[in-house]
């Protein structure tokens, strides 16, 4: 049977839709910022993602085979409750993650090009990882393979994810209906997630569902108060691909040099970023506490601030 | 090279192309008037937000700022329609390379390889002591 690939099927839509904001946001329809050079760097980006991935995905599928010839269970792929079984477990896998993608330097340094636009439209979509494969983030779906999913159904899965997370990087939409923004993840929600604000770092780390992010305590919704301002925590200053990519890569090698010890070298590479020995540089949850530190409350509504007060125990130390 | 992946990259590049210049058609870009004063000043506070600024430098046309604040200069540069802020040594900054009213700071950093900014003098003729 042959695999079916949603992104690759999803690609005409995504260059269409792109098409579409930008006439949209000439016409003045929509809100919609392009700058040339930064959607040159997302698409190139998302080009050089898929060329990259080719690299590695005999290894990631012949690991998946291998885990699943070891399988708990028999799942079939023509059984709807093992389709929902698997998108919910699928998108579970997916906010964590998400979120040691932003917590740990070392796959920090893999996803922060896809959070290096100033700007939030739907080619910031497109800007994605080229060390994916290497940073072996796709060890964390093996263990559905290992219960009995077939890896075709697990690649599917990921795959419709990722066009679901498409068309959300987009200021074109505010705010879906009450009851969708409760559920899924949103436009409005992931802007969140892409902002460089104290208040909205490392939150929002949703696929699909935003279930995730209001169970595990890392929800914060958009406020009209504090619009977003997009990027990470230090913003880079080149449009260069090859630099988008590897910069972080390069700035841990960099740190790796100097370290002093053994667990400061462990730290550099698998701390959260921002982190140093001397306290120089800040990780997202000092940036956070500093922040609410010289908070005024703010006039909001109970549910609101319940979100917005960073938890203890709540992890969020990565730059936006 | 297969064949099927040489054709599908190059309809990608293709539609890269298109895409980019329908983006410079549209001039969707955020209105940049050139900082002044002021809006150097809000920028720096996003970046560097308790650090005391005692001296402050616009480039020619806002296309960037160069601020002082103790031993440490705080660098605004001009990406696109956005900035990007860097802190380094005030001696690093006022030893810079300037030449033809650029002065070219050299950052280290693969994310920011370099801040090339445009004065009329450097290092500035009003530097305080």
């Amino acid at each position: 049977m042959e695999e079916i690939d949603p992104v690759g099927l999803a690609v005409p839509f995504f260059i269409l839709a792109i098409v579409l904001e930008l006439l949209l946001g000439r016409l003045g329809w929509a809100k919609a910022r392009y700058e040339p050079k930064d959607t040159f760097t997302s698409l190139a980006m998302g080009l050089g993602s898929s060329v990259a991935g080719l690299a590695t995905a005999g290894v990631i599928f012949a690991a998946s085979l291998w885990v699943y010839q070891h399988r708990l269970f028999d799942i079939p792929m023509t059984a709807v409750w093992a389709w929902v079984l698997i998108f919910l477990l699928e998108d579970k896998t997916y906010y964590w993650f998400h979120r040691l993608s932003h917590e740990r330097r070392f796959w920090w340094a893999s996803h922060v090009n896809h959070h290096t636009s100033q700007h939030y439209n739907l080619s910031t979509a497109l800007r994605q990882t080229w060390t994916g494969g290497v940073a072996g983030t796709w060890l964390l779906w093996l263990p559905l393979s290992l219960i009995g999913f077939p890896p075709a159904m697990v690649a599917i899965q990921k795959g419709i994810s990722l066009v679901y997370q498409f068309w959300i990087h987009t200021e074109a939409i505010g705010r879906m209906p009450r009851w969708f923004e409760a559920v899924f993840n949103t436009p409005s929600h992931h802007r969140v997630h892409h902002a460089r604000n104290p208040r909205y770092l490392d939150r929002n780390y949703a696929g699909i569902l935003i279930i995730w992010d209001r169970m595990f305590g890392t929800f914060q919704s958009e406020l009209e108060s504090e619009p977003c301002r997009y990027g990470v925590v230090k913003n880079l200053a080149t449009f260069n691909p090859l630099r988008v990519a590897f910069h972080e890569w390069a700035a841990i090698g960099r740190d790796l040099m100097r370290a002093k010890s053994l667990r400061e070298a462990g730290l550099y590479v698998f701390g959260a970023p921002g982190w140093s020995p001397d306290g120089s540089r800040e990780t997202s949850h000092q940036i956070r506490a500093r922040w609410a530190a010289g908070q005024v409350p703010d006039p909001l509504s109970p549910a609101e601030a319940e979100a917005t007060v960073p938890r203890p125990g709540a992890h969020s130390e990565s730059p936006a | 090279m297969d064949k099927a992946f040489l054709i599908q990259f190059t309809g990608s590049m293709a539609a890269v192309a298109v895409l980019v210049g329908l983006a410079a058609w549209a001039r969707l870009g955020r209105p940049a008037p050139g900082l002044d004063e002021a809006r150097a000043r809000d920028l720096l506070a996003e970046d560097f937000p308790d650090w005391r600024i005692d001296q402050l430098w616009i480039a020619r046309e806002g296309r960037g700022a160069i601020a002082r604040s103790g031993a440490c200069a705080l660098v605004l540069i001009q990406v696109g329609d956005g900035y990007a802020a860097r802190r380094l040594s005030w001696c690093q900054a006022s030893s810079a390379m300037f030449r033809n009213g650029q002065l070219d700071i050299r950052l280290g950093e693969v994310a920011a390889p370099r801040a090339v900014l445009a004065f009329d003098n450097w290092p500035p003729k009003d530097l305080a002591a």
